[in-house]
């Protein structure tokens, strides 16, 4: 990596272990619009020309913003790494049967809840077809990004102890972030799909509110917006903002996969030394947690472990599995041209 | 050549940096200079080009030029003290840093080569201080543009 950018002693270390361990390169990009959790592209995800990865970050993140994206992307840059050498890297991806099999599974679901509802609340059918892909995608992201997140999380706030106190923000941000996705739709989405979605966040924060501990929390204390969090435990901060979101009834499901990610995480060695083997572990574990969430929101058959690059093409594809998935929900009902959200 | 002319040469230059345009943005910076080699900023801005592009030690004597020429100028002294640490000067770094930071208390990137270099220095406790204050502003910049964002929606 060559850069002329500044950057602490940790993570000069992590991106050079990085590239050490994997025999690769890291480049590290600001950019004015990026997304502010960064973003990672990587020669395990897409075919890329040179064996180099890029760190993308905003480009107002000069500081230990930045040190905390490019940590969290070297970690899972690392467990990518390590499954691509050690075994194979897999991914959820989709394909036309097991899209069919989600769409019709949420299609019954909204069904029901449909039959529920006062005759001026029930979606338009039109609204309602759009919805079913939109639904399934919606969990195929979040159930290749949440169990990883956590591990991600987890694995920096051990081996990093200089930047606790910005992962610590970063987290409350997103977990706010996240907490306030769907809830624009509560109402037209299945409660069912509803409750699951704000679950897998929640076992998350809750799993992270374990793992960071309070006594992090002070220069971040200064800010005036964090003032009303001042002697909580970070459990305490997530559970504020939990229990004062709509779906809280139901938190007997966040609970239930809050254990299931404990059951997992719990027994890691974090501080384990960093070699290949210790990441390819870490993906194993990410593995059998995503295998174990889906089982448990019954979605198991609704996606396939393949490679990236199956998911690249499914998602080119995914106009046409959804035309399909919808002929056979709906057979002669359904028009040629509608689907293909 | 009025002053106004040479700000709009250089914001042009600025425009092209941005989107790390630097042959075109050295172009105009360069030209800004010719026009008026008594306008600090066009030494600070071409300086902070020359950093991106590798050159610290042709940076450090353009922030040298932009600082005899406003003793006062916190940007420059933000930027050369950037220079000073790709130079490994870490102990000027940090008295350019602190000098920066001295001027202009929100700037966020001299709080933080403050801290990296005194964490080079092995001044541990010291860094602290300064990585804590760096992170406060730049948290606080984060929130004004996300709300920002959230006002465009």
């Amino acid at each position: 990596m060559k850069t002329e950018m500044p950057l602490s002693k940790p993570i000069r270390r992590i991106i050079r272990q990085t590239e050490e361990m994997l025999d690769t390169e890291i480049s590290l990009l600001r950019q004015p619009e990026a997304d502010p959790g960064g973003t990672l592209v990587d020669v395990y995800t897409y075919e890329m020309e040179k064996n180099v990865n890029v760190i993308i970050f905003p480009a107002q993140y000069v500081g230990l913003l930045k040190d905390f994206i490019i940590a969290k992307h070297c970690t899972h840059l690392l467990i990518k790494g390590a499954a691509h050498k050690k075994g194979k890297y897999l991914l959820c991806s989709y394909n036309e049967d097991s899209v069919s099999r989600g769409m019709r599974q949420i299609y019954i679901d909204t069904l029901k809840d449909e039959a529920k509802k006062a005759e001026k609340d029930k979606l338009p059918v039109n609204k309602l077809i759009q919805m079913l892909f939109i639904l399934y995608n919606h969990f195929n992201e979040d159930v290749n990004e949440i169990p990883w997140n956590a591990i991600v999380n987890a694995s920096v706030y051990h081996r990093m102890s200089k930047i606790r106190k910005t992962q610590l923000y970063h987290i409350m941000k997103e977990s706010k972030n996240d907490m306030d996705e769907m809830v624009e739709q509560e109402e037209i989405i299945p409660r069912r799909y509803f409750v699951l979605n704000k679950a897998m966040f929640y076992a998350r924060d809750m799993f992270l509110a374990k793992t960071l501990p309070a006594d992090e929390l002070m220069p971040v204390l200064n800010i005036p917006q964090m003032k009303k969090f001042n002697h909580l435990e970070v459990k305490e901060m997530l559970t504020h903002r939990w229990t004062h979101t709509a779906w809280y009834q139901s938190k007997v499901f966040g609970d239930t996969m809050l254990e299931i990610v404990d059951k997992h995480l719990d027994k890691v060695e974090w501080n384990a030394p960093p070699t290949l083997d210790h990441y390819y572990e870490l993906y194993q574990l990410g593995v059998n947690l995503t295998n174990h969430l889906t089982s448990y929101m019954t979605m198991k058959d609704w996606f396939v472990w393949e490679t990236p690059k199956h998911l690249l093409q499914a998602h080119e594809m995914k106009g046409e599995y959804e035309k399909k998935a919808l002929k056979k929900i709906f057979g002669d009902l359904i028009g040629d041209t509608e689907g293909g959200t | 050549m009025t002053t106004k002319e040479v700000v709009e040469i250089l914001k042009k230059g600025r425009a092209y940096a941005q989107r790390t345009k630097y042959k075109e943005a050295m172009a105009y910076y360069n030209k800004a200079l010719s026009l008026d080699p008594k306008y600090p900023e066009s030494w600070y801005l071409r300086a902070a080009v020359l950093i991106d592009t590798g050159k610290p030690q042709e940076a450090l004597a353009d922030c040298e030029r932009a600082l005899a020429l406003n003793q006062n100028y916190a940007d420059a002294w933000s930027k050369k003290a950037l220079a000073l640490f790709n130079l490994e000067r870490f102990e000027d770094a940090v008295l350019a840093a602190t000098r920066a930071s001295t001027l202009n208390g929100n700037d966020a990137m001299a709080w933080y080569i403050k801290g990296v270099c005194l964490d080079e220095l092995g001044r541990s406790d010291e860094a602290q201080e300064a990585y804590g204050k760096s992170l406060e502003l730049e948290i606080i910049l984060d929130m004004d543009a996300e709300r920002r964002k959230i006002r465009k929606q």
